[in-house]
């Protein structure tokens, strides 16, 4: 316990650390209303509550996270979860992390949950995709009743034009019950709409259950800073908070505290048919804009099977400059720009004028996207 | 009225002949923009920027009406932020600080920029633009540009967005991406997961 409570400890005061690097601070609220059966009982409603702060700052992260429920019954359920994390520089393609979390959960006149968890984890980082092993211990208490928990997990994550996916192994001791999972899950973010889901499978468990289970969700942003979400599905015993399995359908209005972020994307599916035609003609295509001396900007677009790829920008007066074509589908050009803030778009082969993926994207006024350059 | 309208025509013909490149806009375009581009110069203002976006408009065959509201959004835009950071401030400048405003941030911000900063503004505030519009909340995003700004280069201030954007945006960086959502069964907040779930009978 000490160790986990030094980790809780190191965590904080690493991301407390001044550091020429700030944070933000984000929170969402949900307020929704859930139809759920647990395993064994009746199908009840409920009505929930749920904040989330989350504080994040290059290298570290700390989130909070609680709900309230609310029964047909009248009997009501709190949770509650802290959970921090830092991360080592990284070194070549490794890098370490230290989480810990502490959480607690009541229900009635049930005895309270609680429990304390360290976990360090070693991440392998590619590109577009990683590797990591980790192990957990901690402690965990019903009532009076204190139960060690341990557990190694290893994972793995792959992220391909917006869709990111996941897949981890884990064996959990806690007390006298072990259990394995097996899981896969999957995050997808299309303009408004972002859908996540897992599916999972216990096995080789002894007092945790058996099974598969997964569950889903629908995030639709309204505005700003509202977003409808809809989830479902099924969920396995947790030993370690003191839930049982049960199933469930949920709808909730979430509100932000900033507006949602669009991911940045470093790969784009270019549609390179010409506007207003059906874009049947699909490529992936990879942009990259990279300064050199003397404020010139060479523009590198790998389209491997183009026959005319051109830029456009306020450095050009917007008339299209032809990039030039190289080996292996890499279209090239140097364009010499002034110091300040620039507006740049791409063409293939004559279809739309489409923001490089190498710039910040930005509204154009004209119902598209432009990039945005930075010459300093 | 008529003698106005005589002399706004006459205006945006002058403003015409002396920009050649209008004539690459559309008939019906050309006129308004004109009469945009010949109020920003009495006032002062940076009329190049209002130029380009036409022409963006133009070449990404906008309607007419289009780039007009375009052109004059951003000469209004870029009113705002010479209010903000002073008469004194360069057409770069401007430009960027209509970005920040566009994106989100203050006019205060804008005024509280110049006052940190004696070097140019063009880039801290393009930092600026691109972390509110990353979804950077733009107090933290303001905090954090102000501390940097009084003190560092602008490639400093390039680097620190670069590291803001791997480091914070979720799903920008395969670091966040591995450290944000990669699944665990120990640990709740990492795997997708409805916050609004029971979890509890």
């Amino acid at each position: 316990m000490p160790r986990v409570w030094a980790a809780v400890l190191g965590a904080a005061c690493s991301l407390a650390t001044p550091s020429t690097a700030p944070g933000q601070t984000t929170a969402t609220l949900d307020l929704g209303m859930s139809s759920v059966r647990y395993d064994g009982f009746l199908r009840s409603g409920a009505a929930s509550i749920a904040p989330s702060v989350r504080w994040d700052r290059p290298g570290g992260y700390v989130t909070g996270q609680g709900a309230y429920l609310r029964f047909e019954s009248g009997n009501q359920s709190f949770q509650g979860t802290l959970t921090g994390s830092v991360f080592t520089a990284p070194a070549h393609r490794w890098r370490g992390q230290i989480l810990a979390s502490v959480g607690a959960s009541s229900y009635a006149t049930f005895a309270s949950f609680h429990q304390t968890i360290g976990e360090a984890r070693v991440h392998l980082v590619g590109e577009r995709g990683g590797l990591w092993i980790g192990g957990t211990a901690g402690r965990a208490s019903f009532g009076g009743a204190n139960r060690p928990i341990t557990g190694l997990a290893v994972a793995a994550w792959a992220q391909r034009s917006g869709v990111q996916l996941f897949a981890s192994a884990t064996r959990a001791f806690v007390g006298d019950t072990a259990y394995s999972d097996i899981e896969a899950a999957a995050r997808s973010q299309r303009g408004t709409l972002i859908l996540e889901g897992y599916a999972g499978a216990r096995v080789w468990s002894r007092g945790g259950g058996r099974g598969v289970y997964g569950e889903g969700s629908a995030t639709l942003t309204l505005s700003g800073r509202l977003a409808l979400v809809l989830s479902g599905g099924r969920y396995p015993t947790d030993p370690i908070r003191g839930s049982i399995s049960g199933r469930y359908v949920s709808a909730a209005i979430r509100l932000y505290s900033v507006a949602p972020r669009r991911p940045v994307m470093r790969d784009l599916p270019w549609d390179r048919s010409p506007a207003g035609s059906d874009g049947s003609v699909g490529s992936a295509a990879l942009v990259e804009v990279l300064a050199q001396g003397d404020r010139a900007v060479r523009f590198v677009v790998r389209v491997p099977d183009a026959i005319l790829v051109e830029i456009a920008g306020d450095f050009s007066d917007w008339r299209p400059i032809p990039l030039g074509q190289g080996p292996d589908g890499v279209w090239e050009g140097v364009v010499r720009m002034s110091r300040g803030v620039h507006r740049v778009a791409v063409r293939i082969d004559g279809g739309p004028w489409r923001a490089p993926a190498g710039a910040r994207r930005a509204d154009d006024d004209f119902d598209g996207e432009v990039g945005i350059l930075v010459v300093p | 009225m008529r003698f106005a309208a005589v002399l706004a025509l006459t205006f945006a013909t002058q403003a015409q002949a002396q920009e050649p490149r209008l004539e690459r806009l559309d008939s019906a375009a050309r006129a308004p923009v004109a009469a945009v581009l010949d109020s920003a110069r009495a006032a002062g203002l940076p009329v190049e920027p209002l130029l380009q976006r036409a022409l963006e408009g133009t070449i990404k065959h906008a309607a007419p009406d289009r780039v007009v509201a375009a052109v004059r959004r951003l000469a209004g835009d870029l009113g705002r932020a010479r209010e903000a950071l002073g008469v004194s401030a360069a057409p770069a400048e401007l430009e960027a600080g209509a970005a920040a405003l566009r994106a989100g941030a203050s006019p205060a911000v804008l005024a509280q920029l110049r006052r940190a900063r004696r070097q140019p503004l063009t880039v801290p505030l393009a930092v600026l633009a691109d972390l509110v519009a990353s979804g950077v909340p733009v107090d933290s995003a303001a905090s954090a540009v102000l501390m940097l700004a009084g003190s560092v280069r602008d490639a400093d201030l390039i680097e620190f967005r670069r590291a803001v954007e791997r480091d914070i945006a979720l799903g920008a960086s395969p670091a966040t991406a591995a450290t944000a959502d990669a699944p665990t069964s120990l640990n709740a907040t990492a795997r997708p997961r409805s916050a609004a779930q029971p979890r509890r009978p």
